[in-house]
């Protein structure tokens, strides 16, 4: 049994160096954003600006008490979307509709300033990738 | 004994596995990847001159294809190099410039980069920074490389005119060229000191010579290999090892640097960073 388990180990060890790659070169997750405050955003897609180095996106967001705060959230450079099939068109057709987002917030506490890392439209149910949420 | 002979065993047992069936087992695992490695494609084209053409749209990866934010990607098609197959040595620093670089604060470090600040990547690190593809255009004369990040353009002229006796400093330098049988080699000096070379702080004085090696062995692979000499920054020349950039489809996209907030948000941190000193 402790045999088999060591052989599981080497297997998931091996696993790791086979699958490991290097990182491209890419400005820094971890120097702005703060991976300890991730979460879970829903709310109204209200705006998007389609530009370099990043898009940005907003989406009005009701806070427990009830009240809304139009958040900005920050996406990859344009090229990435295009390429990994996101349109500006896409977030034209959802402006005034229900969107998630998995996102964390700025380290230097900027308020209602978060990191997109997926996005689900409530329209068509696809998780996007939005950004890199770590280094 | 009996358990660590045991683990041994273990170890030789899937070490061995891996290393049989290492091609087969992964070309079968490429299967079930959406984009994978591509393929070479047949010979690469010529110039009239009978030289190779390094013309194309290239992109930093051995997919043919973006594969940023996508899943379904084979880990292999992702690499521009195997570090295992050909491994990448970190440069030799001298020691005041180690120093310089380890002194600098993460915010400092990341206002260098060239993706953060919206300066031009520059040479080398056009080549060694740059997640967005380059499209280049080849005559016997003259190379032109477009580059798709903040739309930056460098010509390089490969009809045996000699350099200018006193460069101005340029970000991509001032270059000469020459053949080695297959290889397009290009030499460069009088760089402008402002771009790093790596975003890894790795600054560069005026003396750095760069070095570029282009080779097409196949139609859909161009591998281009750095050399930097800098006498002034490192003990030795660094090489990089020999990197590909597969050919892509010709969709090449706009990017002017235009809403840069990053500046604005981490200079607040930087201010934060100071007040914690």
């Amino acid at each position: 049994m402790k045999s088999l388990r060591t052989a599981g180990l080497v297997i998931v060890a091996a696993g790791v160096l086979l699958t490991a790659v290097p990182s491209s070169a890419h400005h820094s997750f971890a120097a702005e954003f703060d991976a300890s405050k991730c979460r879970d955003f829903s709310g109204t897609l209200t705006k998007v600006e389609w530009t370099n180095p990043h898009g940005f996106f907003y989406v009005d967001i009701k806070d427990p008490d009830g009240t809304v705060h139009n958040w900005s959230f920050q996406t990859y450079a344009l090229i990435t979307l295009r390429r990994a099939g996101t349109s500006l068109q896409l977030f034209k057709d959802n402006i005034g509709k229900d969107v998630w987002v998995r996102g964390c917030t700025a380290k230097n506490g900027k308020e209602h300033y978060a990191a997109a890392g997926t996005l689900k439209f409530a329209s068509d149910g696809v998780v996007r990738q939005m950004g890199q949420l770590q280094d | 004994m009996r358990s660590r002979l045991r683990l041994g065993g273990a170890c030789v047992a899937v070490l061995a596995l891996l290393g049989a069936r290492h091609v087969p087992s992964h070309a079968q695992a490429a299967q079930q990847y959406a984009i994978r490695v591509m393929p070479p494609g047949g010979p690469a084209p010529r110039l009239p001159d009978g030289h190779p053409d390094l013309s194309g749209h290239w992109l930093p990866n051995s997919a043919g294809e973006g594969v940023s934010g996508r899943d379904g990607v084979d880990p292999a098609a992702r690499r521009q190099f195997d570090p295992k197959v050909t491994p990448e040595a970190p440069p030799a620093f001298q020691p005041w410039a180690e120093a310089k670089i380890k002194a600098m604060t993460p915010v400092e470090l990341e206002l260098s980069k060239s993706s953060v600040n919206c300066m031009p990547r520059g040479l080398p690190a056009i080549w060694l920074q740059n997640p967005y593809s380059t499209v280049i255009v080849h005559t016997p004369a003259m190379m032109a490389q477009l580059y798709e990040v903040l739309n930056n353009w460098r010509l390089v002229y490969t009809d045996g005119r000699p350099a200018p006796k006193d460069p101005e400093p340029w970000f991509h330098g001032t270059s000469t060229t020459h053949w080695d049988r297959d290889t397009l080699v290009v030499d460069s000096f009088g760089f402008d000191e402002r771009t790093f070379v790596t975003p890894t702080g790795w600054f560069h004085s005026d003396a750095m010579k760069v070095t570029e090696r282009y080779t097409r062995p196949s139609k859909n692979y161009l591998i281009v290999e750095i050399t930097v000499d800098d006498s002034k920054v490192l003990t030795r020349p660094w090489k990089s090892a020999p990197r590909r950039w597969t050919l892509g489809n010709g969709e090449v996209y706009e990017f002017y640097c235009t809403n840069n907030r990053e500046l604005d948000e981490l200079g607040k941190l930087k201010e934060q960073e100071s007040y914690g000193k």
